[in-house]
């Protein structure tokens, strides 16, 4: 009964939510739900496991699961997926709840959920699925994630013989779990035009089997690409099951499997998000990469990182980076670098403010190579935002720029960020900054100072 | 006379969380900019010969402390160099990397890693984590000063009988309950302060060239660093500090 209950509650509340706003509350009604069975999500029926995808790791979880979600659904299936991006057990709780009858049965093809990697296993205690995902393992929100092995150790909690997994090649934290779990499948990238290095005095990692120092050959995203250890011999292989290949810029085309594929976004990350979507699609669905091509055509990423405002005769380019995490960071970085124009470069590192106590880290900036981006033609670069402009301007100083080409601002007063874009001869402007500050931005565009 | 400084970076690959080769940019910028030659050495589990006696300047950054075992076994044979070498050179260990060099190190999992015991301390791994500005007064090469930085905590450091290597003014420090931050031992710090604290505050760089200056025999610089920016950093951090939102027990209170 306490689940019927919930479940009832769960529902209501969704209609109500959704009446007020279609973008909001997608935690709520779950959160409620499990507030009075907090089995809720164990309780629904007609769910079979070997039919559940989780989709979890740092970076690229959203991404894969909204692609996932458009190939399956393209061709025909009936998906139950949480692609609005809440992905607590309380979010898939809401999820569930909207999907199912009244008596909480559910009937779908597949379920596939993006799961936060922090919360796996309190999501798969309920929900145990067989199938799952991991893009890769990062540094990342140290603020509450503290390192690495840290999620490591809660992906370990989870994963057991039961479970096919699909993991990144080329990304040593991720192919490491091939150990535990049933069967493996690999997915990765070959390396292509913006492939990079970085200089030795840029640290690695250490062999996750024998802690001896691992080498990468080349990175496709920072962190992610071809590694070995000369010590143990663990090592990426050369070419994965899933591999995309034959990367062309230029045309925006791909290859996997030696099917043509549509490149819908051009970003180094994304290219590991396409190969791991069709590994799951072929693996676990038995969507063939032929079948899956033709979703290319049509997919359009929610949440994407990568907006582009007119301002004046100027274009903005802005680029979202995920707090605490240089890797994030490094790809915006490398996107500027690979930009052979004239530049301004406009750099809100930020406070971070998720949760009490707010601070003020910028220390992943210097896990981040700006060399390249240094060397590519910038005009003038512009730190802001309150307490972080002075370190971020220190970080640019580190790496060579003079100070005198730096403006460093200590607030986030948006007329004074667009007046010294004003200042700038280029037209070609590209801002990293928090959400929050882009949208105040896009205001002041869009009320009229254009 | 010798005018290259040594400096040797103990375990880079293996221990790189906070973007902590911000420390070996500043020790190199300031002997740069003092006129000597720099030399960075990389140490890791293959290097052969190693000898803490060979380097001016020696750095640990903070780890997984599933590597800390192999770590120690490599620094084990050389316990009695490293505790010379901190009498009077000087050491950066920052973050979880201080148990290492501590007693012992008490898991989550209830297990223990003995660690090379030179310093009187043992760290206790959390079970969730803390982050947070760190921001204390110190003293160091004879000079006091204030720094600031974050800090990361995955441990509770019990610093026994050791000196603080500060004292906070706000943050968690060695466990949330006390005044303390860090240790210091001779001339080495063990402190919670993560990522670029060198960069962030060049005053403690300055004190730490002055003293290698002082072992190599060499004339101290009198030329004082431009730490405008940094104190305007440091000026705008505390800002933050003071007006922000805090669930710690309050220094006063400790």
């Amino acid at each position: 009964m306490k689940f019927y209950c919930a479940l009832w509650l769960a529902k209501i509340l969704g209609v109500a939510i959704n009446l007020v706003s279609r973008d909001r509350g997608t935690n709520l009604p779950g959160e409620k739900a499990l507030a009075i069975d907090p089995s809720f999500v164990k309780n629904f029926k007609n769910i079979d496991y070997s039919k559940v995808i989780f989709i979890t790791g740092t970076n690229g979880k959203s991404s894969t699961t909204n692609l996932v979600d458009h190939i399956l659904k393209e061709n025909g299936k009936k998906i139950i997926s949480n692609i609005e991006g809440a992905n607590l057990l309380s979010g898939i709780a809401t999820i569930l709840a909207k999907e199912s009858t009244l008596t909480g049965k559910l009937k779908a093809d597949y379920f596939v959920f993006e799961t936060d990697e922090r919360y796996l296993p309190l999501v798969y205690a309920q929900l145990p699925a067989e199938n799952m995902l991991i893009t890769n393992l990062q540094k990342d929100q140290v603020q509450r994630n503290g390192d690495p092995d840290f999620i490591y150790r809660k992906l370990k909690e989870v994963i057991n013989p039961k479970m096919t997994l699909i993991l990144n090649n080329e990304e040593p934290r991720s192919r490491s779990f091939e150990e535990s779990s049933y069967r493996s499948v690999y997915y990765g990238v070959e390396r292509h035009d913006e492939s990079f290095n970085k200089g030795t005095d840029y640290p690695t990692q250490a062999c996750l089997k024998c802690h001896h120092d691992m080498v990468f050959d080349y990175y496709n995203v920072d962190s992610i690409g071809a590694f070995h250890c000369d010590f143990c011999g663990y090592a990426s292989e050369k070419t994965p099951e899933y591999q995309v290949n034959d990367i062309n810029f230029k045309e925006k085309t791909f290859k996997l499997k030696g099917v043509d594929y549509n490149m819908p976004y051009d970003l180094p990350f994304m290219f590991y998000n396409y190969a791991g979507a069709l590994a799951i699609c072929q693996e676990i669905c038995d969507i063939s990469p032929q079948k899956a091509a033709k979703a290319f055509n049509n997919f359009k990423n929610i949440g994407g990182r990568f907006e582009v405002l007119k301002y004046k005769d100027k274009t903005i380019k802005y680029m979202r980076i995920k707090q605490e995490n240089p890797d994030t960071l490094q790809s915006a970085l490398n996107i500027m670098a690979f930009d052979k124009e004239e530049k301004m470069v406009a750099l809100g590192l930020y406070t971070l403010v998720d949760f009490i106590p707010h601070y003020a880290n910028t220390f992943y900036a210097f896990d981040c190579d700006f060399k390249p981006l240094i060397d590519s033609k910038v005009e003038r670069y512009l730190c802001f935002s309150e307490h972080v402009s002075y370190d971020t301007a220190n970080r640019l100083i580190y790496e060579g720029v003079d100070k005198e080409d730096i403006t460093i601002m200590d607030s986030d007063n948006i007329k004074e960020i667009f007046a010294e874009i004003d200042k700038a001869e280029t037209n070609n402007i590209y801002l990293i900054t928090w959400i929050s500050t882009f949208e105040k931005m896009k205001k002041f565009i869009e009320g009229g100072h254009n | 006379m010798d005018m290259t400084l040594k400096i040797g970076w103990l375990f880079p690959n293996t221990f790189n969380l906070h973007g902590d080769r911000g420390n070996i940019l500043a020790i190199k910028a300031e002997g740069l900019r003092r006129g000597y030659n720099v030399e960075v050495f990389q140490i890791n589990l293959e290097t052969k010969d190693f000898d803490p006696m060979d380097y001016d300047f020696l750095f640990c950054p903070p780890g997984e402390i599933v590597h800390f075992k192999p770590v120690i076994e490599f620094l084990k044979p050389f316990n009695e160099a490293l505790m010379t070498f901190i009498e009077n050179r000087p050491m950066l260990v920052t973050g979880t990397s201080i148990g290492i060099f501590g007693e012992e190190i008490h898991r989550d999992d209830n297990s223990s890693i003995k660690g090379l015991g030179i310093v009187n301390l043992e760290v206790y791994e959390s079970h969730v984590v803390y982050g947070d500005d760190l921001y204390y007064h110190c003293q160091y090469n004879g000079n006091k000063m204030e720094i600031i930085g974050n800090q990361i905590q995955m441990m509770h450091v019990e610093i026994q009988e050791e000196s603080p290597f500060g004292r906070l003014v706000y943050g968690y420090g060695n466990t949330g309950n006390t005044k303390f931050e860090g240790a210091r031992s001779g001339k080495g710090i063990f402190t919670n302060t993560l990522g670029p604290l060198l960069v962030c505050n060049p005053w403690l760089t300055e004190e730490i060239v002055n003293l290698i200056e002082v072992n190599k025999g060499l004339p101290v610089w009198e030329e004082k660093r431009d730490n405008s920016l940094e104190l305007n950093s440091l000026k705008t951090k505390v800002a933050l500090i003071e007006k922000k939102e805090s669930k710690l027990i309050k220094i006063s209170e400790r």
